[in-house]
């Protein structure tokens, strides 16, 4: 897009640093992934070359449901991240905590820093992570601070209060750090990668020189050819001496002891959660995961906890090839402040302070991808807002980051939000592969990706269309049904493929994949397809913002209140809205068409 | 705004209360609708008298049916007005092959709404189209509450919950590849669906208004030997009103016709006389009159007017319940200017008529009316057009169901089954309001422990 950027950071060193797991993707996440890589995002590409195991979850279910996971070398993802940031046109990096924002007239105008120097900007991108009045809990012992090592944000969420921005706690937590030659991996059972990775950057619609390679704009950067030299992971499970050692210190917790009020993630419960929750389930696995190739520090996933550091020692060591392992760092709770989503557009800026947008885990959300797409989001709303153009709003029917949008905006959220598959009213049409046809058409009005790969994209989605066309009405020679009709047998487990012609077989693989996708599932993708377009015209019709719902006659109250509070975007969003029903969206589609009209003829 | 996508389907009159209802249709497929359903082509804006034929091919009534070409219609799009006989059971006959043909329940006030939007309605009408969509709105959700409250939203809500567990244990396996979950048991979801598809189909069957709709509102007529319990069944059936079916009682000891009165459908059972002392032949008769009492919405119990009643036997009393009970004083002719000699049970309400002269036999259609309008709303286009929507919504619910089964019988893929689920959230959503993906997690999370 071109914007003049500011990059404000406490440190440098630790952008784009993975707090938790050294791992991209999986369900939903590696959807989302590809997704960011259809609108120009870095992570894509990130992830691929400084991957060191990849797997294609799911891979016996059907195309919309399998989604790339990676495993990154912690370091080289960091770095290379950083590399990129430094190598970005218009892009200033800077190293300083915002210690506050500046408002004029209920807008942001810039920031203070502890360094005492003010920045002065059109537009403002908040993502202050879990570093906002951040509390780290091991037992009793308290520290303050984002990540363990790291610093804490603490003056900052009194400008968000200035301007009426409500904000609330969560918590969330993370595993010990384990030295690997002090593991006894022979215990273990071993976890490879595929020998055939599945990336998450499209590579068919870019030049070899513009992905995979080190080489990008004549600069060497970190990085390796992606499924090369991959590394495994190593499963092992808890036994009933963890569990004893777990129940007979609970109240050491300070989940269980009422330390911690705030709320945690269901998905990613501490180990005293699952054996309080699961008595009866005798053991919990466990990964050992690498940290990367030039680190011997091993991430042990499933084994989150804020007990004190001599129960987690006791506990690791209960562990099949953990017996004698050396903690490296101890796993911990940690504490932050979220502004509750439902204050803010679904361009992502707040409807507290005009120019002001907000990313990442300050919405509520956990992962790494989630905050990504909201982080690019928010970004390209920024530079449309100070430009003074239309927002990008991804639908929910268009992709997972829709889905991801509008559910914190219109919900809002409880728990640390992480997307799942199911979220999706439209799922099977959400497989990763087509994440660049889906997504087109918001890359190229935004101008987030450079002209050439439009064009090859374009193509793509061209070539899909009229192959699939072909195939639906083409008969092989002398048979009866068309090449769709053969796919679809063998699908079912009837009959072999269709022999092809040579220029299908030409196709790239990935477009191949996707044709046959289509084809395959033909009626239940026509059957979301249709759902999808009867929603289409309310998701069209804008409402104006700060539109007096008090006044609209017909709308019940009890509507009339929810509508306020939400402000919804649009009517899409406002029938999503628990409680509004139909009638209130008939009443307010003609409302908004009335006073359209008379606006119009007053012109 | 552009053309609507959809159909809609819904009664544009209120029912039962003329000899006519209009079932009007709107949206791109009224053409496709007018050549499949009608034998002869129709002309815009000629209406055309031909016989309403359903998918299968059946022949529902003899209707009245214009065609109107958009933008020269009501709504702006193309247009199919439908008039029956105006009789509720035609109308939900028709609505339901309207349904079966892809058409949708229209929303409250979205005939007028598409109207508004596609500018055949004036801007300055905006406010009164607002008004009216708020008011039929308030009338449906009314009409939705009342089915609710009842055994329909009891079951739906256990349908549901087993239906939110089946999901939870197939999403888990989709969302959820990397945890240790335990082997994937087909057999659990298989038992959950086969109950919530069992229950669904009950449901649709004896869901209580199609059930008064189709059979009738069951109506016992009671009363003593020659009190005119024939009379008035005659007097009843042998006036101006439309049959709608005829059941000889060759298999049966007893007499049935099936009537409208007003809008509602009666289903008149004849009992044999109530002998105040009977004889072995006639506890047998007893005895069958106290079963059919038993199933009865509506009782009218004859007494002649013309001496005092005698005493019902006790086990035929016990039976009878005056919220529900109408005492017909009959033989009103012979009476004169005297007074009836008797004015049935105490606490009962009781009518005088004259089933030979049919006098008060619109007063009595009244007061049948208003007992029967205890099992059906008093605005029935309402109800029909609620009713329609939930069966609708069954059988979506059904057929999704069905689909999601043969995924499981044949190990088909699990996105699929998934997708078939929700299908089925869906449409039980339909009727009882939207359910949120979150009900569904909160059984995923509370079944399985998830979080490496």
């Amino acid at each position: 897009m071109g914007a003049s950027t500011l990059l404000l950071t406490g440190n440098i060193d630790t952008v784009a640093a993975m707090s938790c797991n050294p791992a991209i993707g999986g369900q939903a996440k590696g959807h989302i992934v590809r997704e960011i890589d259809a609108l120009g995002g870095e992570m894509a590409i990130n992830a691929d070359v400084t991957g060191i195991q990849f797997r294609l979850l799911n891979e016996s279910k059907g195309l919309a449901v399998q989604a790339p996971r990676v495993q990154s070398d912690k370091k080289a993802y960091q770095y290379r991240m950083k590399h990129t940031l430094e190598l970005q046109e218009n892009l200033q990096l800077f190293q300083a905590t915002v210690t506050g924002l500046n408002f004029k007239d209920g807008r942001v105008t810039g920031v203070r820093t502890n360094l005492d120097i003010e920045f002065a900007g059109t537009t403002v991108v908040v993502t202050t992570g879990t570093f906002l009045r951040a509390l780290m809990h091991i037992g009793k012992n308290k520290n303050e601070g984002g990540r363990m090592g790291d610093f804490t944000a603490k003056t900052l969420s009194a400008s968000f209060e200035e301007v009426g921005i409500e904000l609330e706690r969560l918590k969330t937590g993370t595993p010990p750090r384990l030295l690997g030659r002090s593991l006894d991996f022979t215990k273990m059972k071993e976890q490879r990668g595929d020998e055939h990775p599945t990336r998450f950057a499209f590579h068919e619609t870019r030049q070899d020189s513009a992905l995979f390679h080190v080489e990008q704009s004549g600069e060497e950067r970190l990085g390796w050819e992606p499924g090369t030299n991959q590394v495994s992971c190593w499963m092992t499970y808890t036994t009933p001496e963890t569990a004893e050692i777990v129940n007979q210190n609970l109240t050491k917790s300070p989940m269980y002891s009422g330390e911690i009020q705030s709320t945690g993630p269901r998905y990613c419960p501490s180990i005293e959660d699952k054996f309080v929750r699961f008595a009866d389930k005798p053991r919990h696995l466990l990964f050992l995961e690498p940290e990367g190739r030039s680190t011997n520090e091993y991430y042990i996933n499933g084994l989150s906890t804020s007990l004190p550091f001599d129960v987690q020692m006791a506990m690791v060591r209960s562990i099949p090839g953990l017996e004698r392992a050396e903690l490296l760092r101890p796993a911990y709770a940690v504490e932050y402040d979220f502004a509750p989503p439902t204050q803010l557009f679904p361009s992502l800026e707040s409807k507290k302070a005009e120019n002001l947008f907000f990313a990442g885990q300050i919405n509520g959300t956990s992962g790494y991808e989630e905050a990504a797409a909201q982080g690019l989001v928010a970004g390209v709303n920024a530079v449309n807002k100070a430009r003074g153009n239309e927002p990008m709003i991804i639908g929910r029917h268009e992709a997972y980051i829709g889905v991801l949008i509008d559910d914190l905006v219109t919900k809002g959220t409880k728990e640390p939000y992480r997307m799942f598959t199911s979220r999706a009213e439209h799922r099977l049409l959400f497989n990763h592969g087509s994440a660049e046809n889906r997504l087109l058409h918001h890359a190229a009005t935004h101008g987030l990706i450079k002209t050439e790969r439009l064009e090859r994209m374009q193509a793509k989605v061209a070539q899909t269309t009229n192959w699939i066309e072909w195939i639906e009405s083409k008969r092989p020679g002398g048979e009866q049904g068309t090449y769709g009709d053969h796919f679809r047998r063998m699908s079912q487990g009837k009959g072999a493929p269709p022999a092809m012609p040579e220029d299908y077989l030409k196709l790239p693989t990935e477009t191949r994949q996707e044709i046959e996708y289509r084809v395959t599932y033909r009626g239940y993708l026509e059957r979301e397809q249709r759902q999808v377009e009867k929603l289409k015209d309310i998701e069209k019709v804008k409402i104006p913002v700060g539109l007096d719902y008090s006044k609209i006659k017909g709308l019940r109250n009890e509507s009339a209140t929810k509508l306020a509070e939400t402000a919804p975007f649009s009517l899409g969003q406002a029938s999503r809205i628990s409680g509004v029903n139909p009638s209130d969206i008939s009443i307010l589609l003609i409302y908004i068409e009335s006073h359209r009209r008379a606006a119009s003829k007053s012109d | 705004m552009s053309h609507s996508v959809d159909t809609i389907a819904a009664p544009a009159t209120p029912a039962g209360t003329s000899a006519i209802a209009v079932v009007r249709v709107s949206g791109p497929l009224c053409r496709d609708i007018a050549t499949s359903v009608f034998a002869d082509a129709l002309e815009p804006r000629v209406a055309s008298h031909q016989p309403y034929r359903d998918v299968t091919g059946n022949e529902i009534d003899d209707v009245l049916v214009t065609f109107f070409a958009g933008p020269r219609s009501y709504t702006g799009e193309d247009v199919l007005e439908i008039s029956t006989h105006g009789n509720p059971v035609i109308t939900q006959l028709v609505l339901n092959d309207l349904f079966k043909r892809e058409c949708r329940a229209a929303e409250a006030g979205e005939f007028t709404r598409r109207a508004f939007l596609n500018g055949q309605i004036d801007l300055s009408q905006a406010e009164a189209v607002m008004d009216l969509i708020h008011a039929r709105s308030a009338r449906a959700v009314a009409a939705a509450n009342q089915q609710l409250q009842g055994s329909l939203g009891r079951h739906l809500t256990r349908l549901t919950d087993d239906l939110l567990l089946g999901l939870a244990r197939v999403e888990a396996y989709i969302d959820f590849p990397e945890e240790d979950l335990p082997d994937e048991d087909r057999r659990v979801v298989q038992d959950l669906l086969s109950n919530v598809l069992r229950g669904t189909e009950r449901l649709l069957a004896t869901h209580r208004y199609g059930e008064l709709l189709r059979d009738g509102i069951k109506t016992v007529i009671l009363g003593e030997p020659n009190a005119g319990k024939s009379s008035l069944l005659n007097a009843l059936v042998g006036r101006e009103r439309a049959l709608v079916s005829n059941q000889p009682g060759t298999t049966r000891d007893y007499l049935e016709e099936t009537v409208m009165v007003g809008p509602h459908c009666l289903r008149l059972i004849d009992t044999a006389g109530l002998n105040p002392e009977p004889g072995e032949v006639e506890r047998l008769g007893i005895e069958k009159t106290i079963e059919r009492l038993r199933e009865a919405d509506l009782v009218l119990l004859v007494l002649d007017a013309t001496h005092p009643a005698p005493a019902l036997p006790a086990e035929v009393s016990a039976e009878l319940n005056s919220t529900t009970t109408l005492v017909v004083l009959n033989k009103g002719d012979l009476l004169g200017q005297k007074s009836p000699e008797t004015i049935g049970p105490d606490g009962f309400d009781s009518i005088q008529i004259s089933a030979l002269t049919h006098d008060g036999m619109t007063e009595l259609d009244q007061r049948i009316i208003a007992l029967a309008d205890n099992f059906s709303p008093s605005d029935s286009s309402d109800q029909i057009a609620v009713n329609a929507r939930h069966a609708e919504a069954l059988r979506h619910a059904t057929q999704a169901l069905e689909s999601a089964g043969q995924h499981l019988a044949n190990r088909g893929p699990t996105e699929l089954l998934a997708a078939d689920l929700r299908g089925t959230l869906d449409a039980f959503g339909e009727i009882g309001g939207r359910i949120e993906n979150e009900a569904m997690l909160d059984r995923l999370f509370e079944t399985f422990c998830i979080g490496k």
